[in-house]
């Protein structure tokens, strides 16, 4: 019998020539439930993408806490927002952490977009057997550089939860909150004057904590955010320079401003 | 059957000498710990002397490439796993060398019937402070020797490499900044390379200060640079000697 070689680079083979499965479950015939507890959204502004998240995590009525970072910077040039199951989506992040680095290290040249944008494609199909009995399921947000194009620009991509993935124009939002997210996202895209892809940073910022503010009034498991009690949210940009974090501080002057 | 021991014995000590004849024109590589950082140093063809491994963790070699790729694949492989398995924080040069790379160089070199790995090995390790740097010196057999701060070089010979570390030791203080110690790795490679004497004095000697110059021409100098200090988790980048003002 032999023995599995990994794959030059993939961390994954490498996982897989130890046996550790890191994503496995068993397959089911329960139907998948609506993803909960959770929302995150990316739009593109006048300099890159801002991706944005509450900080609530819940298990049913229950509020677990009101601190979770649900914006996860996977690289120097790549976001992911995870919506759903927490215990997957947090797996799932750090495998693509260890992957992205482990190619990239390895391979002496980053992995390219479209392979980082599949990568997460895998890690969501090979949890098809806990999303179908709807105790895993993860709906993520995914945003990474190109950096094949002479000018880097940063993309937006949306998942469904068997794995197809599909590239935003404008914007991307997912978890319990998504619909009004989506709904004022549109409305601004269409109508709005100037539109989100034409706001700068702090206007970006500004309307991403609106956003999150409205949402948190529809659904009770948006954490949304709070000045009184120093809530704020997770808000990161990623451009050509690469990822900047939007602190709390800076939330806070924004928004009052 | 007695005397197989001693054919053993003979087949190791052919072993020996027949890497350090194939490795003898190796260009000879530097890691220097600096109070912001580990300055990684060699000269080759690009992407061929000085590696990023893990986070905090750089390597610089010299040898048949296809054997420094094989070895540098393996530690980026352990140290990787080990960081997924428990966390970043656990990958230790100690470990990395004393469990992965040493008894597997040891194995091949006296496994007289496969070829043996044709490299010398220099990983570094940024710690929080200079004290708690680590560097670790890897031969082709196995052997390994681990330093906290100071400064190493790999070369070769193994007369020639104790020269130039003795020599860099005397000329860089550990507040050096980076461009200063840089001029003086590739002062020290230019005597390596070019068989010239190491200056005995403080003073260095004009053919010393311009000599590497022009030895590198057409060559790629390459840097690596373990930033004690940053903002994610990744300390290691890679310079240039403009980037250094040099």
């Amino acid at each position: 019998m032999s023995e599995l070689s990994p794959i030059g680079g993939d961390f994954l083979s490498l996982l897989a020539a130890h046996q550790i499965s890191p994503i496995c479950g068993q397959k089911s015939q329960s139907a998948p439930v609506e993803t909960q507890a959770t929302t995150v959204f990316a739009f593109h502004f006048r300099d890159g993408v801002l991706m944005a998240g509450d900080r609530r995590a819940t298990a049913g009525n229950i509020i677990v806490t009101d601190h979770v970072e649900k914006i996860i910077e996977v690289d120097a040039c790549s976001l992911l927002a995870i919506a759903g199951v927490p215990a997957m989506a947090f797996e799932m992040a750090r495998v693509l952490q260890s992957s992205f680095e482990h190619y990239r290290r390895s391979q002496l040249q980053p992995l390219s977009l479209p392979a980082k944008v599949r990568a997460l494609a895998r890690l969501l199909r090979e949890n098809l057997p806990l999303t179908m009995q709807g105790v895993g399921i993860v709906a993520p947000l995914f945003a990474g550089l190109d950096q094949a194009m002479k000018q880097p620009v940063a993309q937006i991509y949306f998942y469904d939860p068997l794995g197809a993935q599909f590239q935003a124009v404008g914007f991307a939002a997912s978890g319990s909150g998504a619909q009004t997210i989506r709904s004022v996202l549109s409305f601004q895209e269409r109508f709005g004057n100037p539109k989100p892809s034409e706001f700068d940073l702090r206007e970006a910022v500004r309307f991403a904590l609106r956003l999150l503010i409205v949402a948190s009034e529809f659904d009770s498991a948006t954490g949304g955010v709070n000045q009184d009690t120093n809530s704020f949210a997770t808000l990161k940009t990623l451009d050509s320079q690469g990822v900047q974090d939007i602190d709390a501080a800076q939330q806070s002057e924004i928004l009052m401003s | 059957m007695i005397e197989e021991p001693y054919r053993w014995l003979e087949a190791v000590e052919n072993r020996r000498e027949y890497v350090r004849d194939q490795i003898k024109e190796g260009s000879p590589a530097f890691a220097v710990c600096l109070k912001d950082g580990i300055l990684l140093l060699g000269v080759g063809t690009g992407n061929s002397k000085v590696f990023e491994i893990f986070d905090r963790h750089g390597l610089v070699g010299l040898g048949h490439p296809a054997d420094i790729e094989k070895l540098r694949q393996t530690a980026i492989d352990s140290a990787h796993m080990e960081a997924f398995i428990r966390a970043p924080e656990d990958v230790g040069l100690r470990r990395l060398v004393s469990f992965t790379l040493g008894p597997q160089l040891k194995t091949s070199f006296e496994q007289i019937f496969g070829a043996p790995y044709l490299i010398e090995l220099l990983l570094a390790e940024i710690g929080s402070t200079p004290e708690n740097d680590l560097l670790a010196r890897v031969h082709f057999d196995g052997r390994f020797e681990l330093q906290t701060g100071g400064a190493a070089a790999v070369a070769s010979q193994p007369e020639t490499e104790r020269t130039a570390t003795e020599w860099i030791a005397k000329r860089i203080e550990s507040s050096a900044n980076r461009k200063d110690a840089a001029e003086i790795l590739l002062q020290a490679w230019w005597c390596v390379t070019e068989k010239k004497p190491f200056p005995d004095d403080t003073t260095t000697s004009e053919d010393v200060r311009t000599g590497w110059r022009e030895r590198v021409a057409g060559k790629t100098v390459e840097i690596g640079w373990l930033a004690r200090t940053g903002k994610g988790r990744t300390r290691f980048e890679s310079l240039s000697l403009p980037q250094l003002g040099l």
